[in-house]
């Protein structure tokens, strides 16, 4: 029986399908939408909008042709790019959030590993199994060499245990603190001897294996690498953890108990299926009750890219990296192989101020006429709204007419666009996703 | 403790709280209300036992064949602890009294993850999962109330605000660029509806947001002056230098922070450590030398405290890759003026190892109720007895 949070939501005439419904929707499945995206959801309803996001019209395929040039520079910051180019291109809206939700869970700094084709192959590894089975997710980047290299596989070896990969996996990866003990990193470490990188690719070195008895969560065995993964994913824990990751991401950060227990069942029911998964949830009532909706902060990637979205800004990939990296989300160097904490992590004075100046400076690229709003509105009061449209669904409140109030003061048509872009992208409601 | 209900501001915000009522610290004179706390967190694990080198035992040198540091270079503390190599300027602190270090410090049964043993220290509870509020940012929820239009407490770095510094009713910024905050000129347009934007009453990250907004708005203009004054030493060159001068700088010119909360990464020396830990712990002590002798040169020294501390010390024996893992407990070490000067608390006994690890003497606690009580004049995280750290 499915809990009954996680049946499908039926819009009603108190609880219907608007603008409010599908930009949450559309901000939380992806990040965000252009106004023309936003139309179309909003005559399609939720059932067509979902299919449409498990079946995208997919990436410019210009997107990926340059990639060897790029690679060959070996410059971290184009590859930043480059991932930003895939986001604001917004081809595959729900396969990129759902990449960027694992890089996070297996996050991996090019701080350490030092080499960008290492990080992009990890990147395309989560890209390809980002709606998939999770059991191959997980052996794919127990193998991957930017992984490897990250957690000192190189130094694992028989006689000289390295435990770094083994503690993150069942501690970070897999499992949750308090689901293992020390003595079963130290077997989990043993069983992963061996497993390298030469030339950047996998290498499982039966010279560095340790292949005698292990045991790992009271079962011994002589297990290698892949033993070890296979009784991490039986662990009964493993698929509580993979669904409270997956709440946390899609719906909030306190699951209760039981919404958690059902959502692993469904998992594992699921074949273990991302995808699948996130189709029951991200239709769910849990996914579209109203006190998710803005419930959380957005991240720096969910505040550059929706913006750049709902204003059809188009701005330079490598300024959104950057300015995403100063907001504190550099992709490909997470802070830590914990990932980054978000929420309220994501904020502090100088966070704030970087979030504001990049508000400021969009409005300014109004006010000087290098990006203009087709049609133009007549007066400063449908400026001000067209703007609240755009960029918080028009709603018809004490802080819009707050904004309209200002806007009617501005001296132009183009003024009153301007201040009211910088009113709201500094305003903190805005940045509730 | 007893408490009274109050209304406050923060940050032009009405919030009601318990405010304590009780007597503060038995130590606490009429000047506590001017001392600063720095916590420097040495992030990764700092291999403490080649940082106070136990010199004269064996088990040091046949644990560390390739790792252990010879005896003739290091800069001797007492009859039994040298200091690294490359720490020669914090050893001439040692000498003039003005630093100090505990041994051995830790807690029942350590945990070897960074995240956890982190958010151990970070919250001053190895028992419970941690919840949204570190030590530091409980310590700030009580500068708040009695200091409402203060900053008590302040991030230098550029990584996420750590959890020590999360508090419920204070909202702590981070210090990212040279000179603190800076917002764009283009901003003066809109300023007052901005401003009206972030009044009234919200709830839960909308009201977290908002309190965020105007702390932040009100810090960078007060920051930007201050940054902008002359030091009294010459820095070395060196991002732990350069924080720690743009520390200096607000302490010095009052801006009325107490707690200060500064970063230096990269200890996780699991492989080839020895060239990465000596040129980390360079800079840790010429950083904290100049920061020191630049707050005596202003008349401050003798108001602020530095604890220098890492989640765990590292194994004893190193791995086979030139490194060592994560290990239990180390020494802490502190700067400032009004120190017990000298070396403490329990000395690591490598004969007696714990699962191949140093033996805790002090538990950490006993060093933050020392910080509470007897430095900040603040009540106490836990029942932990305060260790004598101040003269």
């Amino acid at each position: 029986m499915t809990h009954a949070l996680l049946e499908p939501w039926r819009p009603t005439r108190d609880d219907p399908w608007d603008r409010d419904a599908a930009a949450h929707l559309l901000r939380r499945a992806g990040f965000g939408a252009s106004p023309a995206t936003l139309a179309r959801a909003l005559a399609d309803g939720p059932e067509a909008t979902l299919e449409r996001l498990f079946a995208p019209r997919g990436h410019e395929p210009k997107l990926f042709a340059g990639i060897e040039s790029l690679l060959a520079t070996g410059n971290a910051e184009l590859l930043q790019a480059w991932w930003l180019a895939l986001l604001l291109g917004d081809g595959d809206p729900l396969g990129e959030r759902v990449t960027l939700f694992w890089h996070d869970h297996f996050a991996t700094s090019i701080a350490k590993v030092d080499d960008v084709r290492l990080m992009h192959r990890q990147n395309r590894t989560l890209r390809e199994h980002a709606l998939g089975d999770f059991r191959e997710l997980l052996h794919a980047v127990a193998k991957d060499p930017a992984m490897l290299t990250w957690l000192d596989g190189n130094e694992n070896r028989r006689g000289h245990p390295n435990e770094n990969f083994a503690r993150e996996l069942l501690e970070l990866f897999a499992l949750g603190i308090g689901s293992y003990d020390e003595h079963d990193i130290r077997e989990a470490a043993r069983a992963f001897t061996g497993w390298s990188v030469a030339s950047r690719e996998f290498v499982a070195r039966a010279d560095a294996h340790d292949s005698g008895t292990k045991t790992l969560f009271g079962r011994s065995g002589e297990f290698d690498g892949d033993d070890a993964l296979e009784l991490v994913l039986a662990h009964p824990e493993c698929p509580r953890f993979v669904a409270r990751r997956l709440h946390e991401e899609f719906v909030g950060p306190e699951p209760d108990r039981a919404t958690i227990d059902a959502l692993a069942k469904e998992l594992v029911e699921r074949d273990w299926s991302i995808g699948r998964t996130l189709s029951t949830l991200l239709a769910s009532k849990l996914f579209f009750a109203r006190s998710a909706r803005r419930a959380r902060i957005a991240s720096p990637i969910e505040f550059v890219v929706g913006t750049a979205l709902a204003l059809d800004l188009f701005p330079a990939p490598v300024e959104a990296a950057n300015a995403a990296a100063r907001m504190g989300q550099a992709l490909f160097r997470p802070p830590s192989v914990k990932g980054w904490d978000g929420g309220r992590a994501w904020i502090n004075a100088g966070t704030w101020l970087e979030r504001v100046n990049v508000g400021l400076d969009a409005a300014e690229t109004i006010r000087s006429g290098e990006k203009s709003f087709a049609p133009e509105p007549d007066d400063s009061s449908s400026a001000a709204r067209l703007v609240l449209e755009r960029l918080v669904g028009g709603a018809d409140d004490e802080f819009a007419n707050t904004i309209v109030a200002a806007a009617a003061r501005a001296s132009s048509v183009r003024d009153a666009l301007a201040d009211s872009v910088a009113l709201v992208l500094t305003a903190p409601e805005y940045h509730l996703s | 403790m007893r408490t009274t209900r109050r209304t406050f501001l923060i940050g032009g915000l009405a919030v009601t709280a318990a405010v304590p009522l009780a007597a503060r610290g038995a130590r606490a004179s009429s000047s506590d209300g001017d001392r600063v706390l720095v916590v420097l967190q040495l992030g990764g694990g700092n291999d403490a036992l080649n940082m106070v080198v136990p010199e004269r035992q064996d088990a040091y040198y046949r644990l560390r064949p390739t790792l252990a540091l010879a005896r003739r270079c290091l800069h001797r503390l007492d009859d039994d602890f040298g200091l690294h190599p490359n720490m020669g300027e914090l050893a001439k602190l040692f000498a003039e009294g003005r630093a100090s270090l505990v041994h051995g410090v830790g807690y029942p049964s350590p945990n070897r993850s960074h995240f956890r043993a982190m958010e151990i220290w970070h919250t001053a509870d190895p028992e419970h999962p941690p919840g949204t509020r570190g030590w530091l940012g409980r310590i700030a929820d009580e500068l708040a109330v009695r200091a409402p239009h203060s900053l008590p407490a302040l991030h230098v770095g550029d990584g996420d605000l750590p959890l020590a510094l999360r508090a419920e009713r204070t909202f702590t910024p981070t210090l990212r660029a040279k000179n603190g905050l800076e917002l764009r000129s283009s901003a003066a347009r809109t300023h007052g509806v901005r401003e009206r934007l972030l009044e009234g009453r919200a709830r839960g990250e909308l009201d977290f947001l908002r309190t965020a907004a105007r702390t932040t708005y009100a810090a960078a203009e007060r920051m930007s002056a201050l940054a902008a004054r002359p030091s009294k030493v010459e820095y070395p060159s060196s991002q732990l230098a350069e924080r720690l001068q743009l520390v200096a700088k607000l302490i010095a010119g009052g801006f009325g922070t107490r707690l200060f909360h500064v970063e230096l990464s990269g200890f996780d020396t699991h492989a080839r450590q020895a060239p990465v830990h000596a040129a980390l712990l360079g800079e840790l002590a010429n950083a904290l030398a100049a920061f020191q002798r630049d707050l005596d040169a202003q008349g401050v020294g003798a108001r602020v405290t530095t604890m220098a501390f890492s989640e765990f010390g590292r194994r004893v024996e190193e791995n086979g890759s030139k490194g060592t893992d994560h290990g239990a407990a180390a020494p802490v070490l502190f700067v400032g003026g009004g120190l017990r000067a000298g070396l403490h608390g329990t000395p690591p006994d490598l004969s007696k190892l714990v699962e191949g690890d140093i033996a805790f003497g002090t538990d950490f606690r006993e060093l933050y109720a020392a910080l509470e009580r007897d430095w900040l004049g603040v009540s106490p995280s836990t029942a932990a007895r305060p260790f004598a750290l101040f003269a």
